[in-house]
């Protein structure tokens, strides 16, 4: 692996504990999808993506029925409690952040500056900002213009505890990293091959020095 | 079994310029009951020059020192420390200890430096996948079976446990290992020796020991009066086997007033757990039947057990309240 000098962030799943319920509604209400919601937000989020990937782009009614509900799920996440140092700790390490999300422009400004985070991203790629979902807002970021200092995919890492979220790090050429929060999902995730794995967002800096570490070894 | 080149030193110093010239990989090489078996499994981090330290004079013996303490050569075998006389007068919980590692054939190879600075044997590293040990960037016994050889206390990056007893129960004696280095001699405690998942030279590993530094002795300072001390240990089979959890404490005791503690926890954790919570709990208090049970109450607050090895820490607990026990008896 190369030397780490990027992160990509999906807020869903990787920095806070979101409901799922908001994103059910909107599979419910735009796309008709019927039965319960699944107890894990990042499973009903990603699922909730491959509909709007397949779909006609939103009308103005249905962008306004999917961003309330997107912004009561902002409302609703609970930001892991490691996030803030992790993120001071790897932005003193030089490594560029950046939000690269499927969620609205709206929602993920409002996610940013609700948990006070906007001091630590080097900016943040949307679907709004990217014309499309799921890989879209990685290669947004990743695209000239957008980093401050382009990097390359090999050197970037996209968090994800989704096996869509592995597909579309793969799509965008970034290496996947495997967010392990629920250990029998992250066994299943883990046949899959994610380029890494962490328990908790508080190893990523150890990682990135491990890796910087190996290749100054050769 | 992967090809190997062996080289043979005689001296500290020939070792070490042959272990710098090939970087980590090379690794020095005594008892081999932990190398070889990483050898014969393929493991990816697995050297291909061995040093062979067996030749070397003076790294096996164990002798006592002009202050009355004892140090112990790190290619002394694991049964010589068993056996020997001068430790069971004056440390006879450290042969209690290695009469617990392994079984008595393992004790006959296996030496005290390869005892202190052995590789986990979690069985996903053992088993050649590819985790933060062995090339890879992830731990299967953070999200695998984790019900004996993963940490119940936490982990960076690998959530193994540290194998080792001889460490645990070393601590409690304030014991010192001595490293030859090719800036000179280096001398630290054991507990820094061995202080858990650690970045050395580019790889994860439990202690603190470069790639071109060779563990030369451990020096235990002489006993003080009125120690007591004690070993026990838990592991899935009574015959031989790792610790799912251990415990070495010693208590200074001034008639029945503990006037210092040490309490290290083995087979819970990346490194020997140093419990200071209840070493300063225990300090000033009086040696009772009620103490072990108070003890435990304060103990491992900050456990953080993986899916399958919560028992880890209750196992670890009965282990205080009946060393506490033992030690009043």
């Amino acid at each position: 692996m190369q030397n780490i000098q990027a992160l990509l962030l999906e807020p869903v799943g990787c920095l806070a504990e979101f409901p799922s319920g908001p994103f059910h509604e909107i599979a419910v209400r735009l796309f008709g999808r019927k039965g319960k919601a699944s107890p894990s937000a990042s499973r009903t989020y990603w699922h909730l993506l491959n509909l709007m990937q397949t779909a006609p782009k939103f009308d103005a009614e249905q962008k306004c029925v999917a961003e309330a509900l997107e912004a009561d799920a902002v409302a609703g996440a609970n930001l892991y409690e490691d996030v803030r140092p992790v993120l001071r700790e790897l932005q003193s390490m030089g490594v560029q952040l950046w939000i690269a999300t499927s969620l609205s422009r709206a929602a993920a400004m409002c996610f940013v500056e609700r948990n006070s985070l906007g001091e630590f991203f080097a900016g943040i790629s949307t679907r709004d900002d990217a014309g499309g979902v799921k890989s879209a807002p990685l290669l947004h970021a990743l695209s000239d213009g957008s980093l401050e200092k382009p990097h390359s995919p090999e050197s970037t890492m996209f968090l994800t505890d989704t096996f869509e979220g592995i597909k579309v790090a793969r799509a965008a050429r970034v290496h996947p990293i495997l967010m392990m929060n629920d250990p029998d999902e992250a066994q299943r995730l883990a046949t899959h091959n994610p380029a890494g794995g962490v328990v908790s967002l508080h190893e990523i800096p150890d990682f990135i020095r491990l890796v910087a570490a190996q290749n100054q070894r050769g | 079994m992967k090809k190997v080149s062996i080289y043979r030193p005689t001296t500290v110093d020939e070792a070490m310029q042959i272990l710098s010239e090939h970087g980590t990989s090379a690794s020095v090489y005594a008892g081999g009951t932990d190398l070889l078996v990483r050898l014969k499994n393929r493991l990816e981090q697995a050297p291909s020059y061995l040093v062979d330290i067996k030749k070397i004079d003076h790294l096996r013996y164990i002798k006592e020192d002009a202050q009355g303490g004892v140090e112990i050569g790190a290619a002394t075998k694991i049964a010589e420390l068993a056996d020997s006389k001068l430790l069971q007068e004056k440390y006879p919980m450290l042969v209690e200890a290695v009469n617990k590692i392994s079984s008595p054939e393992l004790r006959n190879a296996s030496t005290l430096g390869g005892d202190l600075l052995q590789e986990v044997w979690c069985q996903y590293l053992r088993g050649g996948y590819s985790c933060w040990r062995n090339g890879g960037y992830i731990c299967y016994g953070a999200i695998g079976d984790n019900s004996y050889y993963h940490s119940a206390m936490g982990g960076r990056l690998c959530y193994a446990v540290y194998p080792g007893d001889a460490a645990t129960a070393l601590i409690p004696f304030d014991a010192r290992a001595k490293l030859a280095t090719p800036q000179g001699e280096k001398e630290l405690s054991i507990e820094h020796l061995v202080p858990g998942d650690m970045m050395v030279d580019g790889k994860i590993q439990s202690h603190v020991v470069r790639f071109n530094e060779i563990l030369t002795s451990v020096v235990i300072p002489p006993p003080k009066p009125g120690l007591r001390a004690s070993f026990e240990k838990l592991r899935p089979r009574g015959v031989w086997d790792f610790a799912m959890a251990s415990l070495a404490i010693s208590l200074q005791l001034r008639d029945k007033t503990i006037d210092d503690a040490r309490v290290v926890f083995g087979g819970i954790s990346g490194k020997p757990y140093r419990e200071t919570v209840v070493e300063s709990f225990l300090k000033g208090k009086t040696l009772s039947d009620e103490l072990g049970e108070q003890a435990v109450a304060v103990a491992l607050a900050n456990a953080a057990p993986l899916k399958y090895n919560a028992t880890k820490i209750d196992m670890a607990k009965g282990l205080l309240a009946s060393g506490l026990a033992r030690l009043n008896a």
